[in-house]
């Protein structure tokens, strides 16, 4: 090959690696494929009733069939306009009712009239409506349900989606809740269930224990805030029954002894402990773990990078002031309250003692 | 000659090694999103600041989009910022606080200092809030994005949050598509990764916020700046503050569609950011602050971001000279600087976190754009040495830095 050829070929071949990666730019750029801006939630704002809204609203139309059910004391069934089929349950369910199943699973929408029981061992791969108290049989699955009064999930039962309940939502021991979880007036969690995300005025771990809720607004004795905030470069230690006034920040660990009341709010970069009965009356933020003592009482928002632990008795927020508590992993002791919402993002567990 | 060849391709690759350190992070590292379960809470009282000088074609469309947002409406109050319009804002405003009264309460300002810091530090007379975002007037908030943006501050150690920009724009042409992979990079990758690597997430000054009584702490808006976002984010951390991102938080933005446009908005970027560098590098790196030392190597990184500009332009010039000068062997050094410039210079996002970025957000065409970033590489690398050039003979004769908005291409509100 003569020296001008070799030229050109080289040419020609630096050209082509070059223009190689260029083919599919100019393919997108003419075809614009992909040219529409991301798409961002512009719409609604995570609300954690969206599903349970939408299928109250979906499923209105079936509303007055399921009445005449009721009137008639019978049960139904039929297909929704988009195809969906569904079974009207006009009368209590008996013992010896049998679903209709494919495969061991209840394929159909259900929806049921008036205060019924679910037998147990059942799974429905469509939602669940309920007019009156609905109690789930144990080790029921269900994909979502909606209950416009009570709904009582017996031992064992999982719920892949999303529950609500006009009333109050039980879940006996061992109970998976998956998605959202609420209600309009409580949730009540036995020791064993695991849950995700919960939002009711009132949230309990196991059994109720009679105690005073801190009206946190009205504490006559709160100090005057004289700094607005006390930054720490190391760990800091509050001791037991000192009255803190304004904000504590710490770069480091955070322990709180018993007793101790910050009317402010707190934040630790490493591990953050709460010994018994401390109040903080805003918000305690950690970016490592938490746990909080038993008896203690946070007016505020209770926010853990890791993991965090609520012991026996403790309280968040308060019915007129709800919060949100939140971590990755979430461990409450029976007696833990949460007015608002719980939110643990990978694993939220009750068990019996911490 | 060699020594400084050598010099500037250390700090290349210091940048280069940097922005692999957070597109690693983001692809396989922790992601840190502390606030962004928050949806039940004492929401305290807000000021949204939107910031409007002529902004006749987009105003309407922010202030319709943040009375529909989903903050309690009797704790949230909107101040539009018309900083000296001459065309239509003002009467658009007042339309919209007629319609919405006590919800929109107009700030008017008719003369003082042009330029967004200056017309925002005279508005903070009438902010009553302890909270306060920020909005530049192209911008359309979701519903649920104020809630977002306030979280933060319920932790009594956040002193600035930042939220998350996303071009609206993005059909127009090679430029607002180029335009979105870049802040794709930006946001995404780079923004998030300095969140979760506890490094110095920064204050964008739109789809923001800031505490009150942190901004005071500091000396409130500094009007001298031509990137108050910027000052904003170095007196902060300095004074123990910190500024949080929230990817999650997003905003659609209206970006550049004119090349002369894009080019005067990165100039005066990288002027802001340099005043920037020149007032607080040495304190962040050196100085009595609170800054834990990450975050002064970082901060001090991102300062330096658009001086690469200059510093990569030079770096070849003298790859070149001392090839002519027949000093050899250097192939390492300026093999080195060939395989990193690139992935150092840009807004902040090099080509290997713009992918990383596509990838993030489920986008699979665009990706394929990812070569036409060189035209954008170039633009940026020559604007940005050029203001710094001139950012230079303006400081020898004395003359102040103006403040140049960036101009809309909306048609309609």
């Amino acid at each position: 090959m003569n020296p001008p050829t070799a030229a050109l070929v080289l040419v020609l071949l630096a050209g082509t690696l070059f223009v190689l990666p260029l083919l599919p730019a100019i393919g997108e750029l003419r075809l614009q494929r992909d040219a529409k801006p991301l798409d961002i939630i512009q719409q609604h704002a995570g609300e954690i009733k969206h599903f349970a809204h939408g299928f109250r609203e979906y499923i209105e139309p079936l509303l007055p069939a399921l009445e005449q059910c009721v009137q008639a004391g019978t049960n139904a069934s039929g297909k929704l306009p988009g195809g969906e089929k569904y079974l009207l349950l006009g009368r209590p369910v008996d013992p010896d009712f049998e679903f209709p199943t494919e495969k061991q699973c209840c394929p159909v929408i259900v929806a049921a009239g008036t205060d019924t029981f679910f037998p147990s061992g059942l799974t429905f791969a469509k939602e669940v409506y309920a007019a009156g108290q609905l109690t789930g049989g144990r080790r029921n699955t269900y994909r979502a349900v909606f209950g416009e009064k009570g709904l009582l999930l017996e031992r064992g039962c999982k719920v892949l989606r999303w529950a609500h309940a006009a009333e109050k939502l039980e879940a006996q021991g061992d109970c998976e809740l998956y998605g959202r979880i609420s209600s309009d007036q409580e949730i009540q969690l036995s020791a064993g269930c695991f849950f995700q995300r919960l939002h009711a005025p009132r949230i309990i771990a196991g059994e109720r224990i009679p105690s005073p809720v801190v009206d946190f607004h009205s504490q006559a004795q709160a100090p005057k805030v004289t700094a607005a905030r006390r930054l720490f470069e190391q760990d800091v230690d509050i001791r037991p029954g000192d009255v803190i006034a304004g904000d504590v920040v710490t770069r480091g660990k955070l322990r709180i002894r018993a007793g101790a009341r910050i009317f402010g709010s707190v934040k630790s970069n490493g591990a953050t402990v709460l010994e018994e009965g401390v109040w903080v009356m805003g918000s305690v933020i950690s970016a490592g773990p938490m746990r909080i003592g038993r008896r203690c009482r946070i007016g505020g928002l209770l926010i853990a990078e890791h993991e965090m632990a609520i012991d026996a008795d403790s309280q968040c927020g308060t019915p007129d002031q709800p919060t949100t508590v939140s971590a990755p992993t979430i461990t409450l002791a029976p007696g833990a309250t949460i007015f608002g919402t719980l939110w643990a993002r990978e694993k939220g567990h009750v068990v019996e003692r911490l | 000659m060699i020594y400084l060849l050598f010099g500037i391709v250390a700090l290349i690759s210091c940048y280069t090694a940097r922005h692999y350190w957070f597109t690693l992070n983001r692809l396989f590292g922790f992601q840190r999103h502390p606030y962004i379960d928050i949806d039940t809470a004492d929401w305290p009282p807000v000021t949204v600041l939107v910031a409007a000088h002529n902004e006749e074609r987009v105003i309407a469309d922010i202030l319709a989009a943040l009375m529909e947002v989903s903050y309690p409406a009797e704790k949230l109050v909107v101040v539009p910022v018309n900083d000296r319009s001459t065309d239509g804002t003002r009467a658009i405003i007042d339309r919209f606080a007629e319609q919405h009264p006590g919800r929109i309460r107009p700030f008017h300002r008719e003369s003082g200092k042009p330029g967004k810091p200056a017309a925002l530090k005279d508005a903070m007379q009438i902010v009553k809030t302890e909270v306060v975002l920020i909005f530049d007037a192209d911008y359309i908030p979701g519903q649920g994005l104020i809630k977002q943006l306030v979280a933060p501050f319920f932790d009594p150690e956040v002193g600035g949050v930042m939220g998350r920009v996303v071009p609206l724009n993005v059909g127009v042409n090679l430029l607002t598509r180029l335009l979105d992979l870049e802040r794709a990079g930006g946001y995404q990758v780079d923004q998030q990764a300095r969140m979760n690597l506890r490094l110095v997430p920064q204050h964008g000054g739109t789809v923001a916020g800031v505490r009150v009584s942190a901004l005071r702490e500091v000396g409130g808006w500094n009007d001298n700046s031509l990137t108050e976002d910027t000052d904003l984010t170095y007196r902060l951390l300095l004074a123990g503050w910190k500024t949080v991102y929230q990817n999650r938080s997003e905003c659609y933005e209206e970006v550049p569609e004119t090349w002369p446009v894009r080019v005067r908005q990165i100039m005066r970027w990288a002027k802001g950011h340099n005043q920037a560098l020149v007032t607080y590098g040495f304190r962040i790196l050196l100085g009595k602050n609170y800054a834990t030392l990450r975050e002064r190597i970082d901060g001090f990184l991102l300062l330096g971001v658009y001086i690469m500009a200059p510093l990569t332009l030079i770096g070849w010039l003298l790859a070149l000279a001392v090839f002519y000068q027949g000093i050899a062997p250097l192939h390492g050094a300026v093999a080195l600087l060939a395989f990193t410039a690139y992935a150092t210079t840009g807004n902040f996002a090099a080509f290997f976190e713009i992918a990383a970025a596509a990838r993030l957000d489920h986008t699979r065409q665009r990706i394929r754009l990812l070569p036409f970033l060189v035209l954008g590489f170039s633009v940026s690398i020559f604007s940005v040495s050029s203001s710094v050039v001139s950012q230079v003979a303006a400081a020898l004769k004395g003359t102040q830095l103006q403040w140049h908005k960036t101009e809309r291409f909306r048609t309609s509100s």
